[in-house]
């Protein structure tokens, strides 16, 4: 752990894909042009739901669905707000530049959120926001619940007064 | 037929390099290159990759397509190609040839959509399309529900998944029941020895609530956690998965609900047929449901061969052809790819869809 990540993360409970959604609208809130959101999940931990929410409160166009197949997504804002630019490495053997998937939109000017890109993307940017999804494992639990631990790493994070 | 315009289309969206020849609805040719083995290689997609693949495989794609239709370059009449959804990289490498190609002949050049083309090319298989009818295409990376008035000048989504698309949701659980990539095949195959009612897995958005707001909307993320969650129950307790009867129930579940919503679509909107597309549609479970329920329910369905499900060149030439017997101008030269080219977009440049 460098320097620069700031203690232990976060952690919020979340009852339901509602609530899910919910923290990504209030982490939009925080969210400027440049930043770099690393959501790191097994599948059905809720990353492409966070993202909804995430999009939701940045008022952006087009419905946030998984973009595996595509492997990124642009969404322009709506509004005078950053444009989300939805990642998804599932498929991607490595990813050396961002510039390699050729997006339309600049990532200077967007939030860029990133699934399943624990250890391929950190290194794109000094500073990133991880945000770790938790379900219940096999048959223990209600289906619905999850937690998020959230956690920023570099300056641009120090100091920032994250959901909990 | 055989006076009609000679088409060349011209597919490069993910990892299949396609090159077809139509004449009005007879298809001349259709030649298609893939480079999945190649990405089998990396572990996973690599996007310069794919775009290097379909540089080299584009050139000997053309000539052999060319050869099997006992045409010269100069008989074509018209340049059609996916001007998106998909891979940047790769659609760039099929739109620049088109270009060049559409350019060096003095023919129209045609930039299409990739998913409407998945539907338009039954046409070349059952015959001419009805007035009206609805289209459901299942891939990778879509599973939408079109309303089809006329495939080049009318087309308009009426719903789509709001999470997984239906492929990607059997890639993932062949993932997760330790099946070799791509998952599609390998889980259908897995499926045909197993008990569709072994587990009651859900169906996204198909309660009254649901179906109120999302009526012809999909939603397979649910769906994919519960597999997840079963499997891991299993290996929880140390006993071994039972990798037929989870596959069994699985493709009982996503064949059931898109089954059960595209009627629903169909009572709802008084519409007589439906034409299914994409390469979820090689699927056996949702072939036999839908042809059992389809015809319990008096419509029509139509599927093509599973050849023509999957990307090729076909599906750009029979869309092509469509546009240009519609007499729509020509796609501007300068024109660029849409990776997210909308679904109710027809054809790139001033002659969009009347949607």
């Amino acid at each position: 752990m460098s320097m620069d990540d700031h203690s232990a993360p976060n952690v919020v409970d979340l009852p339901d894909a509602e609530a899910t959604r919910a923290l990504g609208e209030r982490l939009a809130v925080l969210l400027q042009p440049g930043d770099l959101v690393v959501l790191v999940g097994d599948l059905g931990a809720g990353k492409t739901t966070l993202t909804q929410g995430i999009g939701a409160g940045l008022g952006v166009r087009g419905q946030v669905a998984s973009p595996t197949f595509i492997i990124a997504r642009a969404h322009p804002s709506l509004g005078e707000g950053p444009d989300l630019v939805h990642v998804d490495a599932y498929r991607l053997g490595s990813l050396e530049e961002v510039d390699a998937l050729d997006l339309d939109s600049s990532l200077e000017d967007s939030v860029t959120v990133v699934e399943w890109g624990e250890g391929l993307v950190e290194h794109l940017s000094e500073d990133w926001l991880e945000v770790r999804l938790e379900r219940p494992r096999g048959g223990e639990g209600a289906a619905d619940t999850r937690t998020a631990a959230l956690l920023g790493h570099g300056p641009r994070w120090a100091g920032i007064a994250l959901p909990s | 037929m055989s006076d009609a315009p000679l088409v060349l289309g011209i597919e490069s969206t993910c990892d299949e390099t396609g090159v077809a020849l139509v004449r009005g609805l007879d298809l001349l040719a259709d030649v298609t290159a893939s480079s999945m083995d190649d990405h089998a290689r990396f572990g996973g997609i690599v996007p310069e990759v794919a775009s290097r693949a379909h540089l080299e495989a584009f050139g000997p794609t053309l000539e052999a397509a060319l050869e099997q239709a006992q045409v010269r370059l100069e008989d074509v009449d018209a340049v059609a190609v996916a001007a998106g959804p998909g891979l940047s990289g790769s659609l760039a490498v099929g739109v620049a040839s088109a270009k060049a190609l559409a350019l060096g002949l003095g023919v129209p050049l045609h930039g299409v959509n990739h998913v409407i083309g998945h539907v338009a090319v039954d046409a070349l298989v059952h015959g001419p399309f009805p007035e009206t009818f609805l289209g459901l295409v299942v891939s990778g990376g879509h599973s939408s529900l079109l309303r089809v008035n006329d495939i080049a000048t009318d087309v308009t989504e009426l719903g789509q998944t709001l999470d997984d698309a239906a492929g990607e949701a059997f890639d993932k659980v062949g993932r997760l029941l330790g099946l070799p990539y791509p998952g599609g095949p390998h889980v259908d195959r897995a499926a045909a020895d197993g008990d569709p009612a072994a587990f009651a897995f859900p169906r996204g958005l198909s309660r009254p609530k649901d179906l109120q707001r999302h009526p012809y909307d999909f939603s397979f993320s649910g769906l994919k956690t519960a597999v997840a969650r079963v499997v891991e129950g299993f290996e929880d307790r140390g006993e071994q998965v039972p990798v037929a009867d989870v596959a069994a129930s699985f493709s009982e579940a996503v064949a059931d609900v898109l089954v059960t919503k595209t009627l629903r679509a169909c009572e709802i909107n008084e519409i007589g047929t439906v034409v299914v597309g994409g390469g979820f549609s090689a699927n056996s479970r949702l072939r036999s449901l839908a042809a059992d329920r389809f015809a319990d329910a008096g419509i029509e369905l139509r599927i093509p061969p599973i050849r023509y499900c999957t990307d090729n060149g076909a599906m750009i030439a029979a869309l092509g052809s469509a546009v240009v017997r519609a007499g729509l101008e020509a796609s501007p030269m300068d024109f660029t790819i849409d990776s997210q080219m909308p679904l109710t977009q027809v054809v790139m440049g001033a002659t969009e869809s009347a949607a």
